[in-house]
């Protein structure tokens, strides 16, 4: 065979017999400090107010800021209706018609007299 | 009653991630102890030097621990992504540094009396890094991840983002020049060229 061969079993030995070189313990250490220190804090541990609890249910603080916002219009129009209310709107909003009905001056008295 | 993590030695790397992300601390433990030596014997080999090593180790582990909440299991294993980045920083810092030649490589002590094998063995280790040195980059961390390491070529080729012809090639090529560099050395380190 060729000159090489000798050169590669001898080469494939000493690959084989390479021994990994160890990590100093100092290394190990800062690794594993690293580690403590980026993990993740578990959800169990984790304080949330109430606030963040019940958001999510909501929709998020998009949802969230949505409903304050109709809460604070329908309070508005509740406490000062517009003047111009669609008729509909005005029924649901139960408000009253201003008009003053004239009364036509009769009672049960004058009637009474009629009948004689 | 629960069992300690390192009494489960078939857990899998991803498990294990997956309990450090979730706040388990020997799950961090036993993931420094398992993947930080491959980490850094793979470090040590490409770049012939335990300072620069060390940097890259604890960089390579401190992504791992910042990707850890984002890992989704069953992409890849996480000693291939560990591989691909420590390979990545090495390319980095050889880029920026240069390689000792071979002349630089230790010589080989005179052998003391009772102790000729264990200085040959280490001049041998010693030839070899040195040899590692020359070779281009891609060549070399092929070498060590399949030669030394003893990782099978598609792993390899997804840490070097090659393809396995590629890597099969880069580590014929790799094997030949480091032959060639060690012959002029082969009798110091105590090789003779019979073949009996």
């Amino acid at each position: 065979m060729t000159q090489t061969d000798p050169h590669m079993k001898d080469l494939d030995a000493l690959l084989a017999s390479s021994q990994a070189p160890a990590p100093s313990q100092d290394l190990m250490v800062r690794i594993l400090h690293d580690a403590l220190a980026e993990q993740p804090v578990p959800m169990a541990r984790q304080r949330r107010s109430w606030m963040a609890r019940i958001a999510p249910l909501i929709g998020g603080w998009q949802g969230l800021g949505g409903l304050v916002a109709a809460t604070c219009a329908g309070l508005w129009i509740g406490i000062s209706p517009p003047d111009n209310l669609p008729e509909g709107l005005s029924a649901f909003l139960n408000v009253q018609d201003m008009t003053v009905q004239q009364d036509p001056g009769l009672n049960g008295f004058g009637w009474d007299l009629e009948e004689g | 009653m629960t069992m300690p993590l390192d009494a489960e030695p078939a857990l899998e790397d991803a498990t294990l991630l997956r309990r450090y992300a979730q706040g388990d601390a020997a799950a961090a433990r036993l993931l420094t102890a398992r993947l930080t030596p491959r980490v850094y014997a793979h470090a040590v080999r490409v770049l012939g030097d335990r300072a620069e090593a060390e940097d890259v180790s604890q960089e390579a582990m401190l992504r791992l621990w910042r990707m850890a909440p984002d890992w989704r299991a069953g992409e890849a294993k996480v000693s291939t992504w560990l591989y691909r980045v420590t390979a990545n920083l090495c390319t980095d810092r050889l880029r920026r540094t240069r390689t000792a030649p071979l002349d630089d490589a230790a010589e080989p002590s005179d052998p003391a009396p009772g102790a000729e094998a264990r200085l040959q063995a280490s001049a041998r280790m010693d030839a070899l890094q040195a040899a590692l040195n020359t070779l281009p980059d891609r060549q070399k961390q092929a070498v060590v991840l399949r030669h030394i390491e003893g990782l099978g070529n598609p792993d390899i080729a997804e840490i070097l983002g090659i393809s396995t012809e590629a890597v099969e090639s880069l580590t014929a090529r790799g094997k030949r020049a480091l032959a060639t560099a060690l012959s002029g050395a082969r009798a110091e380190l105590g090789y003779t060229d019979d073949t009996d």
